[in-house]
């Protein structure tokens, strides 16, 4: 009897690895591959500067020219400094190929609290430091404010995590796109959830809502007083490890640049 | 009083199910193993997730739902505790009552004998 019960542990075992390989969710290779490489029309150009030189938040902005004319699109990560997906994937974000348009990219938005892997740099949580009808209540903010309105982006994506998912666990918000009333939330949370989203972990399927511009979020102010598109986008780390949790930004992130016609995936290929 | 003669059905004198029959049935073991297996993968490697994994997502999940609206304070993987608890529960309920379905089938054929 023991035997066959080892046997029988044995065989769920091998048996659930095999049907967690075979049912993962594909991704979108097309959409990543886009990204990753230059298109047909020709190579970009980058040029990277640094934002509040000489400050304690000294960071770096990458400014990426596709070779078509296009719309301007703003990507931050690291507003809080733990949420590492959104910086891994920021970065990652710097050395991609849009095929028309602007592609602007903070990776390390707070990068004392970047840094030192906590949500608050010195000044406290920047998401809260754009208040509607002020001036941003710091000085990182308002470098960062100085260098959004200088660009004038068309669309703004913030990346976050969340240690829950919205809806569900009552105090958090991840598993969520948060957006602007002309932005594609909803087409954006139905195709991550085909692309990263497995049927068995219904839980964690994507829930678009549009967000109240009066906030003190970035994203809230781009929307607000720029009229760009805007996105906030949050992961959770309930149930999901730091390899899906980047796979599910990028997947957003290429997502939201092929939305708003910087990527090119080609058709249906 | 023996642990053998812990659980007496309803209406009869006799000892059907004992307790160690039912901690070391197979269905018991089974089930268990099924409950934390897949699920302890997916926990462990995202990637490992698989559909037998949904019935613990499920029980893992609306117990940290649950949790979370009344303690919002723990942190979710302390949710393993209850979450185990309920499994050895159910496991043993399963392997119960498919001791009890043995011995009863064992009786009947033992009748028409």
């Amino acid at each position: 009897m023991r035997r066959r019960t080892i046997l029988a542990a044995g065989s769920a075992l091998a048996g659930t690895v095999a049907a967690g390989f075979v049912s993962q969710p594909s991704g979108d290779h097309r959409l990543l591959t886009a990204a990753r490489e230059p298109g047909d029309a020709g190579e970009t150009n980058t040029n990277t500067e640094r934002l509040l030189p000489g400050t304690v938040h000294e960071t770096r902005l990458h400014e990426i020219d596709a070779p078509r004319d296009g719309p301007t699109a703003m990507v931050f990560g690291g507003i809080h400094g733990d949420e590492r997906n959104g910086i891994a994937v920021a970065r990652e974000i710097t050395e991609w190929h849009p095929d028309a348009g602007t592609l602007v990219v903070v990776p390390e938005t707070d990068r004392v609290a970047v840094e030192n892997d906590e949500r608050e740099g010195v000044d406290g949580n920047l998401n809260r430091h754009f208040p509607a009808d002020r001036e941003p209540v710091s000085e990182l903010a308002r470098g960062i404010w100085d260098a959004v309105e200088t660009r004038d982006p068309d669309v703004v994506l913030d990346l976050h995590r969340s240690l829950g998912i919205y809806d569900f666990h009552r105090q958090y918000v991840g598993q969520a796109v948060f957006h602007s009333p002309d932005a594609h939330g909803d087409a954006l949370a139905d195709a991550l959830d085909d692309d990263s989203v497995p049927w068995y972990l219904p839980f964690h399927r994507f829930t678009a809502r549009e967000t109240d511009l009066s906030g003190p979020l970035l994203f809230q102010k781009a929307a607000r007083e720029l009229e760009a598109s805007t996105y906030l986008f949050e992961t959770t780390e309930f149930l999901l490890d730091q390899p899906t949790r980047n796979e599910m930004t990028r997947l957003a992130a290429a997502r939201v640049l092929e939305l708003h016609g910087l990527l090119e995936t080609g058709g249906d290929a | 009083m023996s642990d053998d003669d812990w659980l007496v059905l309803p209406g009869t004198d006799r000892t059907p199910v004992s307790i160690g029959r039912v901690v070391t049935s197979p269905a018991t073991i089974g089930t268990f193993v099924l409950l934390v297996v897949p699920f302890a993968l997916g926990w462990l490697k995202s990637a490992l997730f698989s559909p037998l994994a949904l019935p613990s997502y499920v029980l893992y999940g609306i117990g940290t739902a649950i949790g979370d609206a009344i303690a919002p304070r723990f942190d979710f993987w302390l949710y393993w505790i209850p979450f185990l608890a309920s499994c050895v529960g159910i496991s043993v309920t399963i392997g119960f009552g498919y001791e009890w379905w043995r011995e009863r089938a064992d009786d009947d054929s033992s009748e028409r004998l």
